[in-house]
């Protein structure tokens, strides 16, 4: 079983309530304003922050406006179905190919390996404005300007998930491996029968890494597939905020939305990741 | 370690096949055995594509707009009578298109036709060579069409090459039922304040949490500008590029302490980015100068008290100076229907476009004399709030000075807008300024090598 | 462990990974990074002109490049280091064998969920001068802090939103770490006559090695690329308090449309990097 701190006097669990709250309020407080908000009509939202009073973090004047605004004339519906499909399909394919890339990191030995995990850490480092342009014009000189592929292929590696495939499985203990070297299986075989099943909390911990950033991705869905049809979440609620105005209430209802479909999946996920950690026993 | 460097060797030239067959095909070849070349005149500049569309030809007009525009309207006129031009509208969110203009003009990107730009980046695009020049495409009656000052901000090096769609103009509003109940007497809609006499009514309706005046776009060089300016200042030198001595000169450092004063010494404007007429509707601000697109923004949601406009105040010993400017449209040098996007220009600036667009796009002034003339005729514009529409457009033709005309006007108003935010903060006006002129030098010095 | 026919095998697990990244990242890296060896003559009506390292040369005498590289040590140097103690403490927090610690752990992890611009937007409202935060002082009979507004305080109130945003992120891999530990090392320990602090030093953070070596690259990778909160919130300012060497070089290829000066920027804060990260390595080294 894995290992928790046990509470050795009276006092101590009543200090980590008090540490936990306090982070809960830290964590909590900004949510609550923009949940309130997003139930409220734009002119309102202001109204109760300075002074402040509790009225903040309570819909003024309760309405779902901006929820049905952002369906009716935002085109959420679509905007939605856009992003699943690119982060779901992300989280398979990028999955796939990261974890290939990270097991063979971290397992074999060959020729140039670290050259080239120094390369596939060197891509992370760059910011992407100093690439977008040869960026969008390769995208241009393909054809895939608004299209599925120029969406997705450019992002189906990861540097960061690659780099955490290899530091998981670097622990792996060679035994294991030999073991099934021994009894003569391949090394995909290797792969999916035996360092797979005991490797769910790193796959689950890569798959939000993979979901959320792609889920929230702006700026590339942004320049390669700017046409309405293929319009992701955060480049959809960027939309709300106008030349001359901000619709706030939009705005949060839209964050909202979109936060709440990771935290829907990270929730019960990060259940099974904590615990299936404990039941790996990879170090013993 | 040989093995490595074949490794790599092999993996670069695979790369380089790989991006060599995708480099770009030529464009358009269809149109290239009916093109006659165009005949110059003396202001258009050759270097122009020659490529013209002949009427027969189908072709497509990729359009970079606005998001919150609506462009169905003048696309489906303009495509009935010209049946072989289609016009594809590309919404691109007010925050992003900037960025959207630097990236795909950038990059030469020949996909794009019509371009929208803001006034004061004209000569900005224009000193990439990133727009087509317009000059042929106009006639002088045409160049007449719109309000004083915004041909001259379409146009840089002699070249025009953005036409005027929008302007923009500035009212004071100010919340009636407040300035009563403290004794002042509201201005008539003519009426023209001294910022001095702004100041001394602010201060007086400065209480508890209300606040009695701020400017709308509260660090913006758009919106400030006047204040200098109206002092006898200058935006920026006659080449076009000098700053010191220019928005560190005796009249800046007065304008600015003046407006620093608004936020620190005198507290009567406040330090929160709320917008201003969100203060001013939530009862929290007495007066602001803001756009007149305000008047709708209130027309959709009505203050709850009586309010009421006059005219953008000036300094008693200065002369009245408006803001001004707002979207052209210009079409990109490196389109390749560049003669039919610019027809379509000129039909949406200064031809029967022009009205069909007014009447879909609900936020801005035209910049046609003609529409804004029209409003003191429209049913709409006849009761407050909307009546107040009538005001701006008395107001868009007093004295609009246009924002200076500069290649380096983003890096201008970028440090400029620092230091007015730094002065609002605290700075001292004097060194602000100072610092400013220095970090405009600074990248000013680019423009000239 | 490889057959000689395998030699291959390595290559071609690597194989998708490093293609994508090599035809879609690196070589548009390359030709970014190039374009810092150029400069648009605007005499010559635009054209892009090889100026070799003038770029690099203009920009070690830039004071504004210098203050950015100040702006950015002195934030990563406090960063870092803060991001990975709270990251860590959060995660032992967590652990604590308390009734309801899943419901607290699903909270926290909230801001993970959320963007990062409509976090920085959220935080820009709260940490107005009329804000929610100033609301909340106000009842506790403290005056209004300027927050954003500040040179003093404007860093620090950056650092703290990335913390918000980034702790609960990093938390994860940490706590999935320490989960990996199993109850018997702690009891042979306890046998031993290990106490709480010498368990903490000499079992929990040592046996950690793998997943604080990769939260402590990572985060710093991240960290030195940040800049959505400083383009969000405060442009680099105020007086250049907040202006990182990422948004300085974001303003002046993104902005002013300089992009030899801005990939210079980013070559020589790659470098940087580089070397950081190097030195991290080398000390999170497998042994």
């Amino acid at each position: 079983m894995s290992y928790q701190n046990k509470s050795s006097s009276r006092i101590y669990p009543v200090i980590t309530y008090l540490v936990l709250f306090g982070v809960f309020i830290l964590v909590v407080s900004p949510l609550q304003w923009a949940i309130a908000s997003s139930f409220s009509q734009n002119d309102l939202i202001f109204r109760n922050v300075f002074p402040f009073s509790w009225k903040a973090f309570v819909p003024s004047q309760f309405t779902m406006e901006a929820y049905q605004a952002l369906f009716t004339q935002r085109d959420f519906g679509l905007v939605l179905r856009n992003t699943f499909i690119l982060s779901i399909g992300t989280v398979l394919l990028s999955g796939l190919i990261n974890l290939l890339a990270g097991f063979a990191f971290a397992t074999f030995d060959f020729n140039g390996k670290n050259l080239l995990f120094g390369l596939v850490l060197f891509t992370f480092m760059v910011p992407i404005e100093v690439t977008i342009i040869p960026q969008y014009l390769q995208m241009k000189n393909l054809g895939w300007i608004n299209t599925w592929q120029g969406l997705f292929i450019p992002g189906l590696a990861n540097s960061m998930v690659i780099f955490l495939f290899r530091q998981f499985f670097s622990e792996i203990p060679k035994d294991l491996l030999d073991a099934a070297r021994v009894d003569g299986a391949s090394w995909l075989k290797i792969l999916f029968s035996i360092v797979v099943p005991i490797s769910k909390p790193v796959l689950i911990g890569a798959g939000m890494v993979l979901f959320i950033s792609t889920w929230n991705s702006f700026f590339w869905p942004l320049v390669v597939a700017p046409s309405p049809e293929f319009r992701v979440i955060q480049v959809a609620i960027s939309l709300t905020v106008e030349q001359r105005q901000t619709i706030w209430n939009e705005l949060f209802a839209g964050s909202l939305l979109a936060a709440i479909v990771p935290i829907l999946i990270v929730l019960p996920l990060q259940q099974y990741y904590v615990n299936s950690i404990a039941s790996t026993g990879i170090k013993e | 370690m040989r093995n490595l460097i074949k490794m790599i060797t092999i993996f670069v030239l695979a790369l380089s096949m790989l991006l060599a067959a995708c480099s770009p095909k030529p464009q358009a070849t269809q149109s290239a055995e009916t093109s006659e070349p165009e005949v110059p005149t003396e202001a258009a500049v050759t270097e122009a594509p020659t490529i013209s569309a002949s009427t027969d030809e189908p072709i497509t007009l990729t359009w970079l707009i606005l998001e919150f525009w609506n462009p169905d309207n003048v696309i489906a006129a303009y495509q009935k009578e010209h049946p072989n031009v289609t016009i594809k509208a590309e919404k691109i969110g007010f925050a992003d298109l900037f960025q959207q203009n630097q990236i795909r003009l950038g990059a030469g990107d020949d996909s794009l036709d019509i371009v929208s730009v803001d006034a004061p980046l004209v000569a900005s695009y224009g000193a990439r060579g990133w727009l087509y020049p317009l000059n042929s495409t106009f006639s002088s009656e045409e160049i007449d069409t719109w309000v004083p000052g915004a041909v001259e901000a379409g146009t840089y090096n002699e070249q025009f090459l953005a036409a005027p769609q929008h302007t923009s103009t500035q009212l004071l509003f100010y919340n009636k039922d407040m300035l009563e109940a403290a004794g002042i007497t509201p201005p008539g809609e003519d009426e023209r304040w001294t910022w001095e006499q702004v100041a001394a009514n602010a201060q007086q309706l400065t209480h508890d949490d209300v606040y009695g005046f701020t400017w709308e776009q509260t660090t913006a060089a758009y919106q400030l500008l006047p204040l200098p300016l109206s002092l006898g200042g200058n935006a920026i030198g006659p080449d076009g590029f000098t700053v010191d001595g220019v928005v560190n000169s005796e009249e800046w450092v007065n304008a600015f302490t003046f407006y620093g004063d608004a936020f620190n010494s005198l507290g009567y404007a406040p330090k929160s980015d709320t917008p201003a007429n969100e203060m001013f509707k939530n009862g929290k601000l007495a007066m602001f100068v803001g756009g007149s697109w305000n008047n709708l923004v209130f027309s959709w949601g009505p203050p709850e008290f009586n309010w009421g406009v006059s005219r953008f105040p000036y300094f008693e010993e200065g002369e009245t100076v408006i803001p001004t400017g707002g979207w052209h449209f210009g079409v990109n040098a490196n389109s390749a229907h560049p003669e039919a996007a610019a027809e379509f220009v000129r039909w949406l600036s200064a031809g029967e476009g022009a009205d069909i667009w007014w009447g879909a796009d609900s936020y801005d002034m035209p910049a046609q004399k003609s529409i804004i003339e029209s409003f003191s005729t429209l049913p709409e514009f006849q009761t407050p709030p909307l009546y107040f529409m009538q005001v701006a457009a008395r107001e868009a033709t007093v004295n609009p000075v246009p924002r200076p005309v500069t290649p380096g006007y983003l890096e201008y108003e970028q440090l400029l807008n620092a230091a007015f935010n730094d002065i609002r903060n605290g700075a001292d006006p004097k060194q602000a300024l100072d610092t400013a002129a220095q970090r405009i030098a600074q990248e000013m010095a680019k423009y000239q090598k | 462990m490889l057959v000689k026919r395998e030699r291959w095998t390595p290559y071609l697990f690597i194989l998708p990974a490093l293609l994508i990244l090599g035809v879609f990242r690196f070589w548009p890296i390359v030709i970014g990074l190039s374009e810092s060896f150029y400069s648009i003559s605007f005499l010559q009506g635009g054209a892009k002109v090889f100026t070799g390292l003038d770029n690099y040369k203009s920009l070690l005498g830039d004071p504004v490049f210098i203050k950015s590289v100040q702006v950015s040590v002195l934030f990563n140097l406090i960063i870092n280091p803060l991001q990975i103690l709270l990251s860590l403490g959060l995660a032992f927090l967590v652990n604590q064998r308390v009734r309801g610690v899943e419901f607290f752990r699903s909270i926290y992890l909230i801001p993970v969920a959320i963007s990062i611009n409509v976090s920085s937007l959220l935080w820009k409202l709260i940490l107005d001068d009329s804000g929610m935060a100033n609301g909340i002082l106000s009842l506790f009979e403290i005056g209004k802090q300027p927050f954003l507004d500040s040179t003093s305080q404007a860093l620090w109130s950056i650092i703290g939103i990335a913390s918000w945003i980034g702790v609960p992120f990093w938390m994860l891999f940490l706590l999935a770490g320490l989960q990996g530990i199993p109850a018997q090392i702690y009891e042979a320990a306890e046998m031993d006559g290990a106490n709480g602090m010498t368990k903490l030093f000499r079992v929990t953070l040592p046996l950690m090695r793998n997943s604080i070596g990769f939260v402590l690259i990572a985060d710093t990778i991240s960290n030195f690329l940040l800049f959505v909160p400083v383009y969000m919130l405060t442009q680099g300012g105020p007086e250049l308090s907040t202006n990182l060497v990422m948004y300085e070089a974001y303003r002046r290829g993104m902005i002013y449309g300089d992009f030899g000066t801005s990939a210079a920027m980013v070559m020589m804060q790659l470098c940087i990097v580089i070397f950081v990260v190097l030195i991290q390595s080398y000390l999170f080294r497998e042994k």
